[in-house]
């Protein structure tokens, strides 16, 4: 039986966070949290999420931070930028550095699923790094 | 009789003529004045030569036969000859002296003719820098140059009217004196002159009359004029220029200091319309700004909750245990009380705007408000130390006072760091409570914007808020009657400060009538 997928949560917002990990965890993944940039690359790096699920506007280092980061690697998880942020430049920058999909908030918990399905569903590069 | 020309180089150059100069050249004073010399010096040496020939014909008398003969007949030729000669002398030294005041007027006329070109050329000057330049400090230090090297002053000063009441020195030159001074309307020189609209001959007799009783002002320049600039009916201050030592202004001077207030003030108007539209489209560009942060950070800002309350109806509709949907269910609480409050910030400014919602001053107790205020700050985790008298009354509004409180709790405790200290402090007429933080700070040029609405030190809106928050508390604190500002706090941090007045402005007045 293959493992569960993970999805790690990187929001500065404690009840997003914990919503998510509750529907994430009951549609059968595997949900680890971050409340900013800094905690979200360690955990990254322990323990290589196949999709992260990424705030912008945070304390100590920004979404724009750890993007600009995952840009740098050849093998990186799937990045779904989820932000306040509404401007076609801001959208337009996260997908120059990389960014997969760009979901606004306020979003509909059941699309983010589907998308996290499809991301991980589709073979354009490994998941894993 | 030949007509005399009427111009006066042909009038001189025709006495020249008539007076025996034949020079190619226009005479000189000096010329004539050596002619006129030289013709009484002839008429002294013919009369002592005829004088002195009749006394050697009287002596001869005696001896010379041809002269004794007949006596009279050389008397009376001599005679005849020294009067013909006076006669042609006087005539002569009439055309000199006509033409040495034809010459005197010439010279004043050249010199008044001098001055008269160098005032154009210096109005011109002036006309020509008021035009270029469009900034009022420009065109006023511009005027007082061009002024100065008109008149030949040594200072200057520009005075407008800040309003009705008031006239301000707004530019000055040649002296350091009296920079920013301001004058009532109809008190001292300028603020008459500003009254009568009428140019001022400043003499010692006049200073004397109206600087009586002032013996601690500053002395004035004994010459000196005031002029009133006037446009289109209105008046927008005086001028007034000083003369340097040794010198003194004329009615002449006060002439032209008029007649070239008249394009000063018409500039004046003009760099005013132009700071006017300048400062308009400032703040045009301004609200535009603050309109384009107010959506983004509201927006930010209601987009969050919702978020979190989405999320957790998805979330319960999951096959989750029961203590999780009660989780939930608080969230869902929570989060919608967060979205009402900010409804209510965004509500509560626009009333501050319409000052719709006046509070109802009457006295209250600051001491005790800031005692309930810390209170509830530290149940809702935010701590506050707090340093008030016994107590303290101040004119305020009870409900605006608890809500400026809790804004500025949160600010510091948001913005600054802790430990946070609310204190109140007592003057004669005035109450100052502060609230300081031990944080960075307010940048001196945020002091003033951060009390804007929509105005956020921090960009990037990583601290949630609309910055509504002080907008809020400026707005209430002014209903209130009173100030509020931010500064450095002793020791870092910022020290935000509200002023407040202890009585009315009628308690005052009873409490001046009861003494």
């Amino acid at each position: 039986m293959p493992s569960k997928p993970r999805v790690l949560v990187v929001d500065d917002e404690p009840d997003v966070l914990l919503t998510m990990r509750l529907i994430l965890e009951a549609e059968g993944f595997t949900a680890s949290l971050a409340a900013d940039g800094e905690t979200a690359l360690r955990r990254i790096a322990d323990e290589h999420p196949d999709v992260v699920l990424l705030d912008l506007m945070m304390p100590v280092l920004d979404g724009w931070f750890v993007l600009a980061e995952l840009s740098q690697r050849v093998r990186r998880p799937y990045v779904v930028v989820c932000s306040a942020k509404t401007g076609d430049a801001d959208r337009t920058r996260a997908q120059d550095l990389g960014a997969d999909e760009y979901v606004t908030k306020p979003f509909d918990p059941e699309d983010l699923v589907a998308l996290i399905n499809t991301l991980l569903a589709s073979a354009r590069r490994p998941a894993r790094i | 009789m030949d007509q005399l020309p009427v111009g006066i180089n042909e009038r001189i150059r025709h006495e020249a003529k008539v007076a025996g100069l034949r020079s190619k050249r226009k005479p000189s004073i000096e010329m004539v004045e050596r002619r006129r010399m030289q013709l009484w010096l002839v008429v002294l040496v013919v009369m002592l030569g005829l004088g002195a020939a009749a006394v050697a014909v009287s002596m001869a008398s005696g001896t010379a036969f041809w002269i004794t003969g007949q006596p009279w007949i050389l008397a009376a030729a001599a005679a005849a000859l020294a009067i013909g000669f006076c006669l042609y002398a006087v005539e002569k030294e009439v055309h000199l002296h006509r033409l040495s005041r034809l010459l005197v007027d010439e010279r004043v006329l050249n010199g008044a003719m001098a001055k008269r070109l160098e005032m154009n050329s210096a109005l011109f000057n002036a006309g020509k820098a008021l035009n270029s330049v469009l900034d009022l400090d420009e065109v006023l230090d511009a005027i007082l140059a061009n002024a100065l090297v008109l008149l030949g002053g040594s200072s200057g000063s520009v005075m407008l009217l800040e309003d009705e009441e008031y006239l301000r020195v707004v530019a000055i030159r040649g002296s350091e004196i009296g920079r920013d001074t301001r004058v009532h309307v109809g008190e001292s020189i300028a603020g008459r002159v500003v009254q009568a609209r009428e140019p001022l001959l400043v003499t010692q007799e006049v200073i004397d009359r109206e600087l009586s009783g002032h013996a601690d002002r500053v002395s004035a320049p004994v010459s000196s004029m005031c002029v009133p600039l006037e446009n289109r009916g209105q008046v927008l201050g005086v001028i007034n220029i000083n003369c340097s030592d040794n010198q003194e202004f004329d009615t002449i001077d006060l002439q032209v200091l008029s007649l070239f207030a008249e394009p000063v003030a018409a500039a004046i108007a003009k760099a005013g319309l132009y700071e006017a539209e300048r400062a308009h489209v400032a703040q045009l560009l301004d609200s535009e700004r603050m309109k384009t942060q107010f959506v983004a950070s509201v927006g930010h800002e209601l987009r969050t909750p919702i978020t979190s309350i989405r999320g957790a109806v998805a979330a319960s509709r999951r096959d989750i245990g029961a203590e999780q949907r009660i989780e939930l269910l608080e969230m869902i609480e929570r989060q919608s009380g967060r979205l009402q409050t900010m409804v209510e910030e965004i509500l509560a400014s626009a009333r501050v705007d319409e000052d719709a919602g006046k509070p109802v001053l009457r006295r209250v107790d600051l001491s005790a408000l800031v005692r309930l205020a810390a209170l509830d700050s530290s149940v809702a985790g935010r701590p506050v130390e707090v340093i008030v008298p016994t107590s303290c009354e101040v004119r305020a509004d009870p409900e605006a006072m608890r809500r400026i409180l809790g804004n500025l709790i949160e600010n510091a405790h948001k913005y600054g760091a802790e430990p946070v200290r609310v204190t109140v402090q007592q003057a004669d007429t005035h109450v100052v409570m502060s609230v300081v933080d031990q944080g960075r700070g307010v940048a001196p040029d945020d002091r003033e914007r951060i009390f804007e609405r929509f105005y956020r030190t921090d960009p990037n809106g990583i601290k949630p808020g609309m910055g509504l928050g002080l907008a809020i508390v400026r707005g209430l604190v002014e209903s209130c009657g009173g100030t509020v500002w931010v500064e450095d706090a002793p020791g870092g941090g910022a020290a935000f400060r509200v002023s407040l007045r202890v009585r009315s402005n009628d308690e005052l007045k009873e409490e001046a009538s009861a003494q």
